[in-house]
């Protein structure tokens, strides 16, 4: 058979509208499937709380003005611009950058003392409360690491796309996908150059290319972008292309995650939501497409900021700006301001605890993809100055104790104790880098700092022990059942006699706690710990009492928490709730409490655990900063000084350290030596707010003065006397002959009519 | 004849015994129409409570604008929201009975009575509540014993 020349030309050409077919086939399948479905891996952010300033409330104006710092706000004499604040005699100007919750613009607070007196917008309008953008503090991220913000069309400025448009793609409205008049141009350039110099591409071919194929420069590539381009004009709207393009373009690098979209670009560069951003910040965005490293504002400022400067004079040019608001952004600095975080995260330790925390109910993979935002309790300032307060006593302690100490670790926790949200935590003594977490994971003997459990079992019992109870510290010598004795000691290895309970609390005595352990007896001792919160399993010898047991520093503040909100069990949380794409709820982690104690008791301890501050291990806050804070503690050693705690509460903050070699060696701290110098320093760079004690006087509760040696009933003027809590029916009812002078009983005012109707009251809801 | 009154003793007996069961039945049914009515005052007094749960307001506006955020929420059932709202009152101010009041009720409607007894105990440490406030509070403390 002949085949003609004609047949042979038409088959192949059928052939090739065969393969051409196929291959747009194979470009379109591509364009749907990527646009259509899940557009982008988007890694959950991680933000910390958000600072709230109400009328009435009293706020620590120091961490504020710190906080604001942190929040990359710049101190000026005239705040003008989002992201500018002026403090002056006691009045704060803030012009916030605004979020979901919160508009932006231009504010003013006014205090007095700590106390904020009014909230006022510039329009003179009274508010309640307003609200600082949370800060992102990290997120979790795919293995690719790229990072993203997606925003929806109502999120997008109008004149981003103006600014977009009049420099990537001035007839995107016009073209098809692609713009003849560009090709033609681009082909002009590249001949004259006699290479491949400039692109004609349209912000359609742009998104073909980011979305599809590589940054390889060639003919064919450039034909399939142009397919691409075509299918994707031909399948979506332009507004759904010039989204889809905003949220996807490559901005930066920071460390080793890289920043996509507009969105997330707002935030890294100016710390502020896209919709917030000035004219001369978008230019600045839009400008950094053509190359983002060579125009990075952070690396390249001068190059950046002419490049900015030749973006506001194409708006010019295109009658988008005029040409004084030329002239006035062009006197703008480029307003970058220091990057959040760079890689996963700012603080690796709390990111340890979300991470655990988010495990019990979302998978790994849809926290790398889903575009999750999660909101934690982490309060920056306090992070920041914890990790400084470590750093800090750690070289003190170097120049002190030499250098063994240089690879001292640490691990420290913070404690809101209103409702167990944790507000900062220290994994390791280099607070930046992620390893092995020591607040989470070092399980360390706990020593003395179990002792205020065994107390609170004795105080429980309020018939058999009060504070003055007596409790003997002379030799003991145990037989073990195993064979052997067991003779505890005291730190100072001293014994020191019959002491008064709290006596033997806040010296922290051995000797008489174990005997008081013993007196309890294990399983009443062990119920107490179960109630505090301790969920593993406990030993019964007699060691134990004086803290012969691990635990890891989160467990152990857990417990303390308990006694931190008055006998109040709640499990400690780091996350508050996660939020989906469109800012719905999509979980939340609530405030458990279960009352596991009366307060009485817990209020008795408390007392003697203050009393360590005022005549025991903690001593050194005066009597004035003891009141003000209600600081109470309780430091912590364990054998051979391998550990160090301190566990200690100041005006509702509750906080532990812990410092220890991983190696287990012996260190020359003591708890109060070691733990207690970091938490000493910790609580005074933060100065908390003047601890308002407004709970209700106990009803059970009565004071009594009682010898400090004796623990028998005294009076104020006596010597060595101490007014003591006692739980009504356990107070000591003797007075010595010598004392029955000094003791004067204090004289009760008659009760007038309405005590005694407040009294019936109280009775009948008590 | 001896056959009749067999016949005769056990219609009886049997009669009888249905009489008793019927009697006890009777019994039966107004023991559980009692409970029944007890749970039903019980259900219309939480009811009555949530009505004057949602009438304390607080002297502090910022607190105030928020409660009125949370009950918002609370109208429309959605109990999540209405908790973050009501947390978020608590971290601005932890001595509002107010806001105690409402965590307690919410607490109940969420099927966590110890939670509410809880939030009503710690409620009623507060100094400077009203009587109402501490009446209302010792409700809610003695509501699971009940």
């Amino acid at each position: 058979m002949k085949i003609s020349l004609r047949h042979f030309i038409l088959f192949s050409l059928f052939l090739l509208l065969i393969i051409l077919f196929a291959f747009i086939s194979l470009i379109n399948s591509k364009v749907t499937n990527k646009l259509d479905g899940v557009l982008w891996t988007v890694p959950a952010k991680v933000y910390s709380r958000q600072m709230v300033i109400a009328e009435g409330i009293e706020i620590n104006k120091g961490m504020m003005i710190k906080e604001l710092s942190l929040h990359s706000y710049i101190k000026k004499s005239l705040p003008n611009n989002p992201g500018d604040y002026s403090f002056k005699n006691d009045s704060l100007s803030i012009f916030l950058r605004g979020h979901e919750d919160q508009e932006a613009g231009l504010f003013k607070v006014n205090f007095s003392k700590d106390k904020v007196v009014s909230i006022k917008r510039s329009d003179g309008i009274k508010l309640d409360l307003i609200q600082l953008e949370p800060l992102a503090i990290g997120g979790m991220f795919p293995s690719h690491m790229e990072d993203r913000l997606i925003v929806n069309w109502h999120q997008v400025p109008e004149s981003l796309i103006e600014i977009l448009l009049s420099v990537e793609d001035q007839t995107f409205f016009e073209h098809h996908g692609l713009s003849l008049k560009s090709i033609l141009r681009a082909f002009y350039q590249n001949v004259l150059a006699m290479d491949i110099k400039q692109g004609g591409s349209t912000v359609t071919q742009q998104l073909a290319k980011n979305l599809f194929f590589s940054s390889q420069r060639s003919l064919s590539r450039k034909l399939q972008e142009a397919i691409a381009a075509l299918l994707i004009e031909f399948h979506y709207s332009k507004e759904e292309i010039l989204l889809a393009y905003i949220n996807d373009v490559y901005l930066s690098q920071a460390g080793t995650r890289s920043i996509n979209g507009f969105g997330l670009g707002a935030e890294h560069f100016f710390g502020a939501t896209l919709k917030n951003l000035e004219i001369d910040q978008l230019s600045l965005l839009v400008g950094m497409l053509k190359g983002p490293s060579l125009y990075n504002p952070r690396r390249n400022p001068e190059r950046a900021l002419s490049r900015r400067n030749l973006i506001l004079d194409i708006l010019e040019q295109e009658s988008i700006i005029s040409s004084t608001q030329n002239v006035q952004m062009k006197e703008r600095p480029l307003g970058v301001v220091s990057p959040k975080f760079r890689s996963e995260t700012k603080y690796p330790a709390f990111h340890d605890l979300v991470r655990i925390e988010l495990n019990e109910n979302f998978k790994d993979s849809d926290l790398r993809t889903q575009g999750l935002r999660i909101f934690t309790n982490l309060d920056p300032i306090i992070q920041e100055s914890l990790a400084k307060s470590f750093k800090k006593t750690k070289i003190e302690l170097i120049k002190k104790y030499g250098k063994s100490l240089e690879d001292l670790e640490g691990a420290a926790i913070v404690v809101d104790s209103r409702n167990g949200e944790i507000r900062a935590l220290l994994g390791s003594s280099s607070p930046n880098s992620f390893g092995f977490n020591r607040a989470l994971n070092a399980v360390r003997p706990v020593g003395s700092l179990l002792k205020p459990f065994v107390y609170l079992t004795a105080l429980k019992d309020y018939k058999r022990y009060s504070l003055s109870t007596l409790l003997d510290d002379t030799r003991l010598t145990l037989n073990l059942p195993e064979g052997g004795v067991w003779e505890p000691n005291n730190f100072d290895k001293k014994f020191h006699g019959i002491v008064p309970l709290h006596q033997a609390l806040w010296d922290s005595y051995n000797i008489a706690t174990v005997r008081l352990g013993l007196d309890i007896g294990y399983e009443d001792t062990i119920k107490v710990f179960n109630s505090l919160g301790i969920e593993k399993e406990i030993p019964n010898y007699p060691s134990l009492f004086i803290g012969s047991f691990e635990m890891t520093p989160i467990e152990m503040i857990q417990a303390y928490q308990t006694i931190a909100s008055n006998g109040f069990f709640t499990p400690l949380r780091a996350v508050r709730e996660i939020r989906g794409i469109g800012n719905d709820l999509a979980f939340s982690y609530p405030y458990k409490i279960e009352q596991r104690f009366r307060p009485e008791p817990i209020y008795l301890l408390k007392f003697a655990l203050q009393q360590t501050f005022v005549r025991g291990t903690a001593r050194g806050f005066s009597k004035k900063e003891i009141k003000r804070f209600q600081t109470w503690g309780k430091t912590g050693t364990s054998n051979d000084q391998r550990d160090s705690w301190f566990v200690g509460y100041a005006g509702d903050y509750l906080v532990l350290i812990w410092l220890g070699f991983d190696d287990n060696r012996e260190s020359p701290l003591t708890g109060r030596s070691g733990s207690f110098q970091v938490w000493k320093d910790f609580i005074k760079s933060i100065n908390p707010i003047e601890f308002k004690d407004n709970r209700r006087e106990l009803a059970r509760i009565n004071n009594e003065w009682v010898d400090l040696k004796d623990g028998l009933l005294s009076g104020q003027d006596c010597k060595n006397s101490i007014s003591v809590p006692f739980i009504k029916g356990s107070e000591p009812l003797v007075t010595p002959d010598a004392r029955k002078k000094c003791r004067v009983k204090e004289k009760i005012p008659e009760n007038s009519i309405m005590d005694k109707v407040r009294k019936i009251l109280e009775d009948l809801t008590e | 004849m001896k056959k009749y009154l067999l016949l005769l003793s056990c219609i009886l007996f049997f009669t009888s015994c249905t009489s008793v069961d019927n009697r006890l039945n009777i019994e039966n049914v107004e023991e559980v129409s009692t409970f029944a009515s007890n749970i039903e005052n019980l259900l219309s007094e939480l009811e009555f409570l949530k009505l004057e749960v949602l009438k304390l307001n607080s002297s502090k506006p910022p607190i105030q604008r928020i409660l009125n955020e949370a009950d918002a929420f609370w109208i429309r059932g959605n109990l999540d929201q209405t908790n973050l709202q009501l947390e978020r009152a608590l971290r601005i101010s932890k001595n509002e009975g107010p806001i105690y009041l409402r965590l307690a009720h919410l607490r109940i409607e969420q099927g966590l009575n110890k939670e509410a007894k809880a939030f009503a105990a710690k409620g009623l440490l507060i100094n400077n509540l009203s009587n109402w406030e501490r009446l209302l509070l010792n409700v809610y403390f003695q509501h699971d014993n009940s």
